[in-house]
């Protein structure tokens, strides 16, 4: 029997190739080779998350949510595949059909079943609050707390609850655990709530001075969320993970990374310098083939863009007019999150890379377009009178005569928008392309030296703007010297 | 033979620039088009030069309808060079003169520099072919917009003051130069320079108002001119 999923996923697969040839080379990078004809289940989970999903110090994902993910797909018959995405957008993607199901410790709550089916429970927790050490005699539970701030993962269930039932609290949300720690030891923070196998686990990882407060909070069960259409498969997991119980195999698991053997090999577990620059370069790699894919795709559709603007041709130029205005009116990770998740609903399953490469394509040709027109209005018209008066064709006088003058005044601010969308690649992040920024999330989130990791990568993104700032300083001067000033 | 009819012309602010030309322009003259200022000048040759559309009359070279000739063998057949004469600043004085030949007659590029820098060096700036537009004076730069629109070898070439930038001595060679010229090409000169016109003009116009006001050699027009106080 097979499952409406894997029938859209494989139909996902099939349609790629359709696709611009080119592209699909391109975009290869994104698709996780897959065993020719194998089954495959797909899983998401955040990789930041130890001791549940993580990356090992030889970069490979690995944790408990990792390893109960492996055995449900061996009861299935099925190849385990991994996504990685961020947490806030986890949900949105399975509804998107981004992926079979998510195995990433997500805790059952009323909202949350109303869009998904739910397994049965994997393993229990519960909400603890976290203190300084130092706070140990003011704060005894969390109702200490009141008019203090008190850190959450960015929409976990703790951020609902504490609002709930703790309206006295003020609760600020991080994307992070090393922010959420950074923050308890500037004090800015009083304390946090997470799962307190979670938070044991971090705390002690990180080797930091905050110890648990009070009973749990609540207690919460962890399941497996699937798409409502997928009953099928939710029986499947259903059953996989009664018999993972039942034969101890789920317990064996358990006891692999919260038992007392867990504690020494965890412990310490720092990141090799040399994987570390590693997965630095790897995730500079994918920046820069994002960003230099996107500056080129970009710029060749920027000129009949500029072109347009410029001649306003009747229809064309309301539409690409507003259409410019619209894009570079609304924020770009709104973007992102739109053709990432949004391209579905239209039967268009884009990879990360995919969704990153179209929507900073479509942003950039944007503001090019505007700097290309500036660059053609510049042209006055008596230099096109001039060309037709030599008899070439407006095509030929657009060529050689206005294009080349133009460009050549709009090469500096085009300059400009290259480095903006260089540093615009950050927020593809948020998407779950396995950029630079993503790589040393996953480094920090072992590491917990984010000062260190951040610079580095701040230092790799200035390597390569400073000399397109200074290329672009050169070139002004250039056309200056040349007495590039237009009849 | 370039002939206009009833020839008039509003721009679209209304303000009549042009009012029942008529008047025919034969090969192989050197033609001046005189009047003062505002009078219509610039406008006619735009007219001509297909760059303005007219509102009333016709203009026809060699019995044929100006408006109804393809445009590459239009502008192989009228030249113009503009009062502003928008050298392309991105292309060196050479490059300018090129461009023509090899896009849109074709030439090999060997042949289109060889004719190029033989017209500019009968026009005495055969030195400054790789210098940018920038970089030349404006004396030197109206003889290289007239030397790029020269190597179309156009029947008719229409100037628009193409003197107001060149010294006595400049003008006196560039004049010696049209009249060797002349054989293959006429020249419409639109110009204040009364000296010059007479000088090298055979026959000439006087425009005043947007009228033709007298057609004749140049001692007939210079005579008109003085009754006109001009
Ligand atoms: N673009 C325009 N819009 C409206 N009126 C114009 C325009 N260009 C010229 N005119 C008017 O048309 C008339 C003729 O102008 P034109 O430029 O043909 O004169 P001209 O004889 O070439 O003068 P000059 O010797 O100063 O160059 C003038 O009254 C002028 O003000
Ligand atoms: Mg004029």
């Amino acid at each position: 029997m097979k499952t409406n999923s894997l029938i859209r996923i494989k139909f996902g697969r099939i349609f790629f190739p359709v696709f611009p040839a080119a592209a699909a080379l391109l975009f290869g990078l994104a698709v996780p080779p897959t065993l020719a004809g194998a089954e495959v289940f797909t899983v998401a989970l955040t990789g930041k998350y130890p001791p549940f999903s993580f990356y090992s110090p030889a970069g490979e994902l690995v944790g408990f949510d990792v390893d109960i993910s492996r055995a449900i797909a061996g009861r299935l018959g099925r190849e385990s595949e991994f996504v990685t995405t961020e947490w806030d957008g986890i949900l949105a993607g399975l509804l998107a059909g981004k992926y079979d199901a998510i195995i990433g410790s997500m805790a059952v709550t009323p909202e949350r079943a109303k869009k998904v089916i739910f397994s049965r429970p994997y393993y229990l927790s519960g909400a603890q609050l976290f203190i300084h050490r130092k706070d140990r005699d003011k704060i005894k539970t969390i109702a200490d707390c009141r008019g203090r701030n008190i850190g959450v993962g960015l929409g976990e269930t703790y951020e609902h609850f504490l609002r709930e039932n703790y309206p006295g609290i003020n609760t600020v949300s991080y994307k992070g655990t090393v922010d959420t720690f950074q923050d308890m030891l500037n004090r800015r923070l009083a304390g946090f709530v997470t799962d307190r196998l979670v938070g044991l686990y971090q705390v002690n990882q990180g080797e930091m001075p905050f110890v648990p407060a009070g009973p749990l909070l609540y207690q919460e069960k962890m399941a497996i969320p699937v798409t409502r259409e997928n009953t099928v498969l939710a029986g499947e997991i259903d059953e996989a993970l009664k018999s993972l119980q039942e034969d101890g195999t789920l317990a064996e698991i358990r006891e692999k990374w919260f038992g007392a053997a867990a504690r020494e090999t965890a412990r310490g577990s720092a990141i090799p310098p040399r994987t570390a620059a590693e997965m630095l370069l790897k995730g500079f790699g994918i920046t820069l083939l994002v960003a230099f894919t996107s500056i080129l795709l970009g710029f060749i559709l920027s000129v009949p863009g500029g072109w347009i603007l410029n001649n306003h041709p009747p229809l064309l130029y309301h539409l690409v007019r507003s259409f410019n205005d619209f894009i570079r009116g609304t924020p770009l990770l709104i973007q992102l999150f739109f053709v990432y998740f949004g391209a579905p609903q239209l039967g268009l399953v884009l990879s990360p890379i995919q969704a990153a490469i179209f929507t900073l394509t479509v942003n950039t040709s944007a503001y090019m377009a505007e700097v290309v027109r500036s660059g053609l209005m510049a042209v006055g018209p008596g230099q096109r009178k001039a060309g037709i008066a030599l008899g070439l064709s407006p095509f030929q006088v657009f060529r050689f005569v206005v294009w080349p003058q133009a460009f050549r005044i709009a090469l500096p601010p085009l300059m400009n928008t290259v480095v903006a969308l260089i540093k615009d690649t950050a927020l593809i992040a948020m998407i779950s392309v396995g950029e630079v920024i993503r790589e040393a999330q996953s480094i920090i989130s072992v590491t917990y030296d984010p000062m260190k990791y951040y610079f580095i990568v701040a230092a790799m993104f200035f390597l390569v703007t400073f000399p397109l700032m200074k290329l672009a300083g050169k070139i002004e001067k250039n056309i200056r010297a040349r007495g590039f000033t237009n009849a | 033979m370039l002939e206009i009819n009833n020839l008039s012309f509003s721009y679209p602010d209304g303000s009549r620039a042009l009012e029942d030309i008529n008047m025919t322009l034969p090969r192989e003259h050197i033609l001046a088009v005189l009047g003062e200022s505002g009078s219509g000048k610039t406008t006619l040759l735009m007219c001509i030069g297909r760059f303005l559309q007219p509102r009333r009359g016709s203009i026809a070279i060699d019995g044929e309808d100006i408006s109804g000739i393809e445009h590459r063998e239009f502008r192989r057949r009228i030249g113009i060079v503009f009062q502003q004469l928008y050298l392309f600043p991105h292309l060196t004085v050479l490059e300018n003169m090129m461009l023509a030949p090899e896009k849109v007659l074709r030439q090999p590029k060997k042949e289109a520099r060889r004719e190029s820098l033989d017209t500019i060096g009968r026009l005495g700036i055969g030195e400054l072919g790789d210098k940018y537009p920038s970089q030349i004076s404006g004396g030197q730069a109206q003889r290289a917009a007239i030397a790029r629109a020269l190597v179309l070898k156009p029947s008719y070439l229409l100037l628009d003051e193409p003197t107001s930038a060149l010294d006595l001595n400049t003008t006196r060679e560039f004049g010696r130069w049209l009249v060797e010229l002349k054989e293959t090409t006429t020249f419409v000169i639109v110009t204040h320079d009364v000296p010059f016109a007479e000088k090298t003009a055979g026959s000439g116009f006087l425009m005043a108002d947007g009228r033709l006001r007298s057609v004749g050699t140049l001692p007939e027009i210079l005579k008109a001119i003085d009754h006109h106080s001009f």
